[in-house]
């Protein structure tokens, strides 16, 4: 099995899209000569050129809005939103246009187009460059959002999202990039709404995106040294959600964590809360526990990041109140 | 505000403990980390320290069996007032720890039935899962007392509740001993049954219910007590002794027969994947078995310095959970007293255990003549509902070369 990294991962999905069909193309602020901000793209206007390879202006309205025009016109665009933060800018496009075509034509029109951003803190970015917004766009129908963790998981689950018929916001993780790890040889689509349990246990589900999936695994590791055993669970889709794979986990270890890097405050793992309380109520043995940022703007100082942000301490604190073991 | 010192939960489990002393009396001051108080589990006596600093206010149950999370003092500052009985609004066993709060005496700790529902303001506070557990077994939960987080019910709590043959009340902690004046008879010297006791009683009659069988066989111990003078010499800091190179041997075989190194259970027979050998110990407060982990990747050295913590501290009486807990096989070594062999009875739920008696000198064939040797006589007890006579054998087999040429288990 080739080994990737993240950031090779998702280059590499676009570039097999790519070349296997004229329709797929990009289009983003520096993404050309430079590449993008975080290098995803080099390398790719010298095979694709300029015409597939697009440099727009520094308006993330207007580049959402001419790739869901390519959308709509039987195109399927990649649109690269430099910063999860700037998706805020597009948010007109992404959530009263993307989202709402197909519903109001009747059917006769779709919206094939992915809106790839990253985000995350752990480099101090600072507050305006990497929030985790996840939670605004789950909460608009007629969107899917997909948030992978793992080299083998951006790949497929990119490549199933360039060919899903709806508009999908595509969260890749800024510190996550340089991760490696092994994919099969050809590209195996992922199916959207589909979880992967990273890890199988009998004490407690963490259900856990992005970054907090490894520092859960981290946190199981080392809960296991005190003998509890620890599910981990990244349902990857989070819209459309496999609630079916979280209930059956959570109908099987009777506690659960939800953790993400987004503040814990009206988070997508409140909606997780929420599903699991209702469809797993009586298997529930304890409250579940919830681990996210503190509700505050991302500070710059290191220190105080690192504060802000959960890490596997955090999950493992989280998974010992949830077997009554402080 | 003064800090509620709580009956902490020592290990997955237990749901209540005996206050053998305090340490430290009323108006003293602790520092946290201070040992408080001693707690008898059903596992081992141990030493709970305190988890603030300040001064002890007051002793709310100055001796006897608690349930675990329930008030046993309270530490504040210097002239504070401690409070004499916990805000009922705040605290969940509420209604319950009132009677063991004003009672404070060891024999009267005992919480009438009534008062064992984890209910404040008529409210019980009981997990979703105990609650259906509850009601598809027909327990009531107002008789139970919770062990989860904040005083709540949780499901093992339901799991462990035991129809009350006399009326149908459930019940999750052992009653105290029965009323003295009773059952026992006029004369003869009563020793009250610690929790040690009560466990050690529970686990050998359930040991009983195993079907179970014995293979015996006989080493010539003559390269071991060569192996052991040897490494006696070289370092006469760590003691070596028999039992730890059986220990190695054991666990060495037990890598090479999975099998015996297993666990029955209805849906599935467990093989472990790390030889953890228990070592029965008999201490002041009855038989223990510490365990040495993972003892096939320790050298002999090593096993020989964990075990001699391990027994020290057991005679010693200063045990932890921990260290009774995850034995995947164990050793019974009755060689000091001249025992020529023995049967152990099973260590549930392990599937085998290994009685070691004396090593003699024996008259034995050797090569068609009559040679004196050093012999020792071991008889393993299986459980024959995880493994056959043939695999038993097996092991057996391969333990008894390895005593006989330890190096095959180096």
């Amino acid at each position: 099995m080739p080994e990737l990294t993240y950031r090779e991962a998702v280059r590499d999905a676009l570039v097999t899209a790519m070349r296997a069909d004229d329709d797929v193309f990009l289009l983003g602020e520096d993404i050309a000569e430079m590449g993008g901000s975080m290098g995803v793209t080099q390398g790719m206007l010298a095979e694709f050129g300029p015409e597939r390879v697009r440099n727009t202006p520094i308006s993330e309205m207007a580049l959402a809005g001419a790739a869901i025009g390519a959308a709509m016109q039987g195109m399927r665009p990649v649109a690269e939103i430099m910063y999860e933060d700037f998706m805020t800018l597009a948010a007109e496009q992404v959530v009263n246009q993307a989202a709402k075509h197909r519903y109001m034509s009747g059917g006769q029109l779709s919206v094939p187009v992915v809106f790839r951003t990253q985000g995350g803190a752990g480099w101090s970015p600072g507050a305006q460059h990497a929030q985790q917004l996840e939670a605004w766009f789950v909460h608009i129908p007629g969107l899917k959002v997909v948030f992978a963790s793992t080299p083998e998981d951006v790949r497929g689950l990119l490549w199933s999202s360039i060919y899903d018929d709806n508009p999908i916001v595509f969260f890749e993780h800024r510190t996550l990039y340089p991760i490696k790890g092994d994919v099969p040889e050809e590209i195996e689509p992922i199916p959207l709404g589909k979880a992967r349990v990273h890890r199988e246990g009998g004490d407690v589900t963490v259900i856990a995106t992005g970054r907090l999936v490894h520092e859960s695994l981290r946190a199981a590791e080392e809960a296991e040294r005190d003998g509890i055993s620890v599910e981990v669970v990244d349902p990857r889709t989070l819209q459309p959600l496999d609630e079916e794979t979280l209930v059956a986990s959570v109908k099987k270890t009777n506690r659960a964590v939800v953790a993400h890097e987004a503040v814990t405050r009206m988070g997508f793992g409140a909606e997780v809360a929420a599903v699991l309380q209702y469809q797993a109520f009586d298997w529930l043995d304890a409250p579940i526990e919830r681990v996210g940022a503190k509700f505050a703007p991302l500070p710059f100082a290191p220190v105080m990041e690192n504060f802000v942000v959960p890490h596997a301490a955090d999950v493992l604190a989280a998974i010992r109140r949830t077997v009554g073991r402080t | 505000m003064a800090t509620e010192v709580i009956l902490p939960r020592l290990g997955q489990g237990m749901e209540s403990g005996t206050i053998v002393k305090w340490l430290k009396a009323e108006g003293e001051q602790v520092e946290k980390g201070e040992p408080l108080f001693e707690l008898d589990t059903d596992k081992v006596t141990q030493e709970v320290e305190a988890e603030t600093s300040g001064v002890l206010l007051r002793i709310a149950v100055a001796g006897g069996e608690v349930p675990v999370g329930r008030t046993v003092a309270f530490i504040g500052a210097e002239g504070e007032e401690a409070p004499s009985v916990p805000d009922a609004s705040s605290s969940e066993p509420g209604s319950s720890y009132q009677s063991v709060v004003e009672s404070e005496s060891a024999a009267e700790s005992r919480v009438p039935a009534t008062s064992l529902s984890s209910a404040a303001n008529g409210r019980i506070k009981a997990s979703p899962l105990a609650r259906r557990i509850a009601r598809e077994r027909g327990v009531d939960l107002r008789s139970l007392r919770g062990t989860g987080p904040d005083g709540r019910i949780v499901a093992e709590d339901v799991e462990r509740a035991e129809p009350d043959e006399s009326g149908g009340s459930y019940q999750t902690v052992p009653e105290s001993q029965p009323a003295a004046e009773s059952r026992l008879p006029a004369t003869g010297l009563s020793i009250p049954v610690t929790n040690v006791r009560r466990t050690i009683a529970r686990r050998l009659t359930q040991a009983w219910e195993v079907p179970v069988f014995q293979l015996q066989a006989s080493a010539d111990m003559t390269r071991v007590n060569a192996l052991v003078a040897r490494l006696r010499e070289r370092d006469p800091e760590v003691r070596v002794t028999v039992t730890d190179l059986l220990t190695k041997v054991c666990a060495a075989a037990l890598m090479r027969h999975r099998e015996v190194n297993a666990e029955w259970t209805e849906e599935a027979i467990v093989l472990h994947p790390s030889a953890n050998v228990g070592i029965a110990v008999a201490a002041p407060q009855g038989l223990v078995v510490p365990v040495i982990r993972g003892a096939e990747r320790l050298s002999l050295a090593e096993i020989a310095a964990v075990r001699t913590d391990l027994v020290g501290r057991a005679r010693d009486n200063k045990l932890r959970t921990e260290d009774l807990e995850g034995g995947t096989f164990t050793i019974s070594n009755l060689g000091m007293f001249a025992v020529e062999s023995f049967t152990a009875v099973l260590n549930p739920p392990q599937a085998a255990i290994v009685a070691c008696g004396a090593t003699e000198d024996r008259a034995v064939a050797s090569g068609g003549e009559v040679v004196v040797r050093p012999m020792v006589t071991l008889t393993a007890t299986f459980d024959h509902r995880a493994v056959d006579g043939a695999p038993a054998a097996g092991f057996l087999q391969t333990v008894k070369e390895g005593l006989e040429d330890p190096g095959l288990a180096l």
